[in-house]
């Protein structure tokens, strides 16, 4: 009955009108009426901007990440552009979101990938926004044809989402004959397969990256967008350790916070620290901060609140 | 001023609880204003006890235009003045009748413009069927349509006859995540809840 009808409804006098005839039944006015309202007022515009800004307000609030926020923001406002422009019936860029993360680890790449999964959800670029964050090890298989299957599987698992690969330059390690270049190939298929409903992002180390886009040259046109992440200074990582210890309801003591700061300086002069994990390192120190607390204080006889909160100087110790 | 509409099928109880709700909101004598489905408009003043008896029945499509009474809700300290609306009933069908469909179609008309909608179902007819109130497809189209409202509750009237619990349990289950009081607009039941609801989306 409604699908009979549907195609000519542009205002409410027809709908009122096809009721009183008796061509239609109350029900279906009122679905008609839902239709036409919605028709008016498109819900991406009005409701979702809302929760975009939320997003983006999250993004703001990370701690460093200028140069990352920025982009983020630029591939924000083209993707938001491009959409507008196609609404308009006018040209459109090919819309191609895949990107590679460069960066150690701990420096905030899968947290911006989850964001952008957000972001694009709300935009009504990706249907569902979800980020699957996933290794070599979950893709790779061990006989032929088990690399397609497992690679298949977890891009399934990823439609409509973001398919987050760390380490990715892993893929590339072994040569020709390695199961990863099967993954990749899986992937590129996948992604021609799921233009629309699929976004992948390849992570890892700087260096390593580069060299993995150096043996697969043709990949660096299927991810046009590269975002380097930056190591945190220690200014940064003490704020994030504030963050931390507040979210857990604990403070660190002005002594505390003193040992803290030297501790991370003398890490990051260490020379491996690219592989100690930026935040992750922070995060690993304040854990065990909170374990040798506890250790502490249970020897003692009286335990006030102020003891349960506070995280003293010999709290703190490298992990 | 806010409006407030309640609607749904045919003989739920929707008159008799436009006139009780008053009562207990403190209106003495109803100012009752009518719009007929022409347009012209007329307005009553009468008791309670003579509106009862003279614009609610048991037999279907008693009510063929739009009811309408202003209502004084507390709010905090203070008061807010809404217009309760009452119109005509539906029914999941096309009506031989055309004044009903014309009645019907100016029901439609009130609740596009309304704020809140009061989607009342009869919670004892609600898992029998044939009757004119059982609960019908009409139902799911409007609290399909009424998404798009600031404020939509479903009244499950008729709380006080016996099977209404098991009518209200289905139409829980039936409109699941929606804003559901069980009611009794003969006894005056549920009303609090009403009341604040109301209150909350003014
Ligand atoms: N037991 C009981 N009967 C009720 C209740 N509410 C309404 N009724 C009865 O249901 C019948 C219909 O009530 P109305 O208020 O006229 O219903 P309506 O929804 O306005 O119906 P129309 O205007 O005809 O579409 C009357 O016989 C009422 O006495 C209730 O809470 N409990
Ligand atoms: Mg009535």
């Amino acid at each position: 009955m409604i699908n009979k009808v549907k195609h000519t409804i542009d205002n409410p006098s027809q709908i009122h009108n096809m009721l009183i005839e008796g061509e239609i039944t109350p029900g279906e006015a009122l679905t008609m009426f839902s239709q036409l309202e919605r028709y008016k007022i498109p819900f991406s515009t009005v409701n979702e901007e809302e929760s975009l800004e939320d997003v983006m307000k999250e993004l703001d609030q990370l701690i460093g990440l200028s140069k990352v926020k920025y982009l983020v923001k630029e591939i924000q406002a083209f993707a938001q552009i491009q959409k507008k422009r196609r609404e308009a019936k006018l040209l459109t860029e090919p819309q191609v979101l895949h990107m590679i993360f460069k960066g150690n680890p701990g420096t905030g790449k899968t947290t911006v990938a989850r964001l952008l999964g957000k972001m694009f959800k709300h935009m009504g670029i990706l249907q569902k926004g979800h980020t699957v964050e996933v290794e070599r090890a979950d893709l790779v298989g061990e006989y032929i044809g088990h690399t397609a299957q497992k690679t298949r599987d977890q891009i399934k698992k990823a439609l409509g989402g973001i398919l987050f690969i760390d380490e990715a330059y892993s893929l590339g390690r072994g040569g020709e004959k390695d199961f990863g270049k099967e993954a990749i190939d899986t992937l590129v298929k996948a992604m021609e397969d799921y233009k629309d409903n699929l976004i992948v992002i390849l992570a890892g180390y700087k260096d390593e990256m580069e060299r993995f886009l150096q043996i697969n040259p043709g990949l660096r046109s299927r991810f046009p967008i590269q975002i380097e992440f930056n190591d945190y200074s220690v200014d940064e990582l003490m704020q994030i350790a504030k963050m931390m210890v507040k979210k857990r309801q604990y403070e660190f003591s002005p002594e505390a916070l003193i040992k803290l700061e030297r501790l991370l300086y003398n890490s990051q002069n260490d020379i491996n620290y690219d592989k100690l994990g930026n935040a992750r390192l922070v995060r690993n120190i304040i854990e065990k901060a909170l374990r040798r607390q506890a250790l502490r204080l249970v020897k003692q006889k009286v335990i006030s609140r102020e003891d349960l909160l506070q995280i003293k100087p010999e709290d703190i110790s490298e992990v | 001023m806010k409006q407030c509409t309640i609607i749904g099928k045919t003989n739920v109880g929707k008159t008799l609880f436009l006139i009780n709700f008053a009562e207990y909101l403190g209106v003495k004598s109803l100012v009752i204003n009518y719009t007929y489905k022409e347009g012209s408009e007329k307005s009553k003043t009468i008791s309670s006890k003579t509106a009862i008896s003279s614009l609610v029945d048991e037999k279907p499509h008693k009510t063929l235009c739009i009811q309408a009474i202003t209502l004084n809700i507390p709010i905090g300290k203070g008061k807010k003045k809404i217009k309760l609306i009452d119109t005509a009933g539906f029914i999941d069908g096309i009506h031989p009748d055309i004044e009903v469909r014309k009645a019907i179609s100016q029901t439609l008309t009130i609740i596009r413009d309304s704020d809140i909608i009061l989607h009342m179902i009869d919670a004892y007819a609600a898992k029998k069927q044939d009757l004119p109130s059982s609960l019908g497809e009409v139902d799911y189209q409007i609290a399909q349509f009424a998404q798009i409202k600031r404020g939509y509750a479903i009244l499950a009237n008729k709380m006080d006859l016996p099977g209404a619990e098991e009518g209200y349990r289905k139409i829980k289950e039936e409109f699941s995540g929606h804003m559901i009081i069980p009611i009794s607009a003969l006894y005056k039941r549920g009303f609090k809840e009403v009341k604040t609801f109301v209150a909350r989306n003014i």
